[in-house]
């Protein structure tokens, strides 16, 4: 009978090397696997390096200066009065008016697409390719790429964010909400339809609300995380903060550049704990 | 020797432990019995000090453990080791490594950051998992393993500590009798063959009074019983239970028979 007291200090040189004889594994990856990690981690980061010299970066440093002159002209405030506020105050609603109309518009559409692209709902696998195929399509593209799609359709403006928020959402959506459908507990669903209720009113009252808070608070996550990327939408053209923000950069107003980028994360930073305040008790309450 | 004086704990308005105060000798096996919600649970994490007391103080060996903090205090947890009802267990990574955090309180910065255990602290992993039989097991992932088998993991991560004090928060209440009785038997041999000083929560009489020479009732966070199981008479379980809870235990004391006198050691 070998030792069995549980004490660091009893271990001996033996015990380590019959452990050992008995399992290898238990003392670190065989020497082969280790070599392999070893030589792909070199690999790597030897292609870090030839990309670092493949791009050039020594440029970053050599062009500091110039980035000096930028920060230096975008904390000299002075002109302050002078700035469009109304334009720009209007111009950044616009952008949280955009994301909030494109995402609620894209969750109302997706909830009837979530439920059909769900494999607990519609068991024909062939039309629920289909339907996934349709929200593999809307995300494929980004937003930014619908954006200019729908500028050249629709013209500049807000309409066109709207439209690429919806398109984009609508996809990312629908398949989230499809696999918090999936993930449902079945027995509810049972529970529901024993009583003799149809499939639809078994779904509205069975599954809808185990997915619900589910919904809502990916929705204003969505809205927080859009009033971000609309900001992008606009240098395409499609209206609101970005639109502004890429004029005064193509004249370098770099002071009112930097004021746009404060306006922008100050509101972004309201959303942000507004509807993470809204999905806590959304959670809880749920 | 580890002594509770007056250990209080209230939540909110909600008083959960109440004035313990208690002597437990070096070596001792004992078992802590009550409804849920009496305070077991709550008792032994204030002791790990998981939990900060609101009165009172905990004293080990003369030692106030109550005022420890940063180093101290978590030197004083790899002391008191725990193990849970749920195992909590880390499910992503293998058995030897679970069972190699038990010695991540001796372990300096860099070595704990890049996984680095000496040959002796490995060697040790896999001799506590042979102990309790699962060294075959010792690189498969801990999540892959049945209820008991994560349990007497559990066990293993512990003794890793080389622990003076073993706490097992309801160690059997996941577990099916034939699994709750290795775990149990465990737990006696570690007492025994170790001399490590063992506080248990337990939800079935039957298993106090089979392992535990010392039984500790509580109810509504009092202590209303401290004795040998022979002391644990109708009147006194009554107490701790309750007058509604009459029914439940009488099948307490009968289900789920884990009792016999003489229980086999572990194996080896």
């Amino acid at each position: 009978m070998s030792d069995t007291t549980i004490r660091l200090d009893t271990i001996t040189a033996a015990d380590i090397a019959a452990t050992r004889a008995r399992l290898p594994a238990a003392f670190g990856a065989p020497l082969r696997s280790r070599a392999l990690r070893w030589t792909v981690g070199l690999l790597a980061l030897s292609y870090l390096l030839y990309l670092h010299w493949l791009f050039d970066f020594d440029r970053v440093f050599t062009n500091l200066p110039r980035v000096w002159v930028i920060v230096r002209l975008m904390v000299d405030w002075s002109q302050f009065a002078e700035w469009d506020h109304a334009e720009l105050l209007r111009s950044m609603a616009e952008t949280v008016a955009m994301a909030y109309l494109g995402t609620t518009l894209a969750a109302l559409v997706a909830v009837p697409l979530g439920f059909l692209g769900a494999r607990n709902v519609i068991p024909s696998r062939v039309f629920r390719f289909l339907t996934r195929r349709i929200f593999d399509g809307c995300r494929g593209l980004d937003q930014l790429i619908w954006a200019l799609v729908f500028v050249r359709a629709v013209g500049l403006g807000p309409i066109a964010g709207v439209l690429a928020i919806f398109v984009a959402d609508l996809g990312v959506l629908a398949k989230m909400f499809a696999e918090a459908i999936e993930t449902t507990e079945r027995k509810q669903l049972d529970g529901v339809q024993a009583t003799g209720a149809s499939r639809i009113a078994a779904l509205r009252y069975a599954v809808l609300p185990q997915v619900l808070p589910v919904m809502i608070s990916q929705t204003l996550y969505q809205i927080e995380s859009n009033s971000r990327e609309a900001t992008i939408l606009g240098l395409v053209g499609a209206g609101g903060i970005g639109l502004r923000l890429s004029e005064r950069i193509q004249i370098n107003a770099w002071d009112q550049v930097a004021y746009i980028i404060v306006l922008i994360m100050i509101t972004v930073a309201l959303i942000d704990s507004l509807s993470k305040a809204l999905r806590i008790r959304l959670i809880r309450g749920a | 020797m580890l002594e509770l004086d007056h250990l209080t704990r209230r939540f909110g308005d909600k008083v959960a432990v109440a004035h313990a105060s208690l002597q437990i000798q070096d070596g001792e096996m004992v078992g802590i019995i009550g409804r849920s919600g009496a305070g077991k649970s709550t008792l032994l994490r204030l002791i790990n000090r998981l939990i900060e007391p609101s009165e009172g103080r905990i004293i080990a060996d003369g030692r106030d453990v109550t005022a420890l903090a940063g180093a101290e205090l978590r030197a004083w947890r790899a002391r008191t080791a725990m193990i849970f009802q749920q195992f909590n267990l880390v499910s992503r990574l293998d058995v030897l490594t679970n069972v190699l955090t038990g010695r991540l309180n001796r372990m300096s910065g860099p070595r704990v950051l890049l996984k680095m255990f000496t040959q002796a602290e490995r060697a040790l992993a896999v001799r506590a998992l042979d102990r309790l039989g699962l060294a075959e097991v010792a690189l498969n992932r801990a999540d892959a393993l049945s209820g008991g088998q994560q349990q007497r993991v559990a066990i293993a991560r512990a003794l890793m500590q080389e622990p003076r004090i073993l706490l097992a928060d309801e160690p059997i209440a996941s577990l099916d009798p034939l699994n709750a009785k290795i775990v149990m038997d465990a737990l006696a041999d570690i007492n025994r063959r170790d001399g490590i000083t063992v506080l248990t929560n337990l939800h079935t009489l039957d298993t106090a009074r089979a392992y535990c020479r010392r039984i500790i009732g509580m109810s509504n966070g009092r202590i209303v019983f401290d004795g040998a199981p022979e002391d644990l008479t109708e009147p006194a379980v009554r107490a701790i239970y309750g007058e509604h809870g009459a029914e439940q235990i009488d099948e307490r004391i009968t289900s789920t028979s884990l009792a016999g006198a003489n229980m086999p050691a572990l194996a080896r």
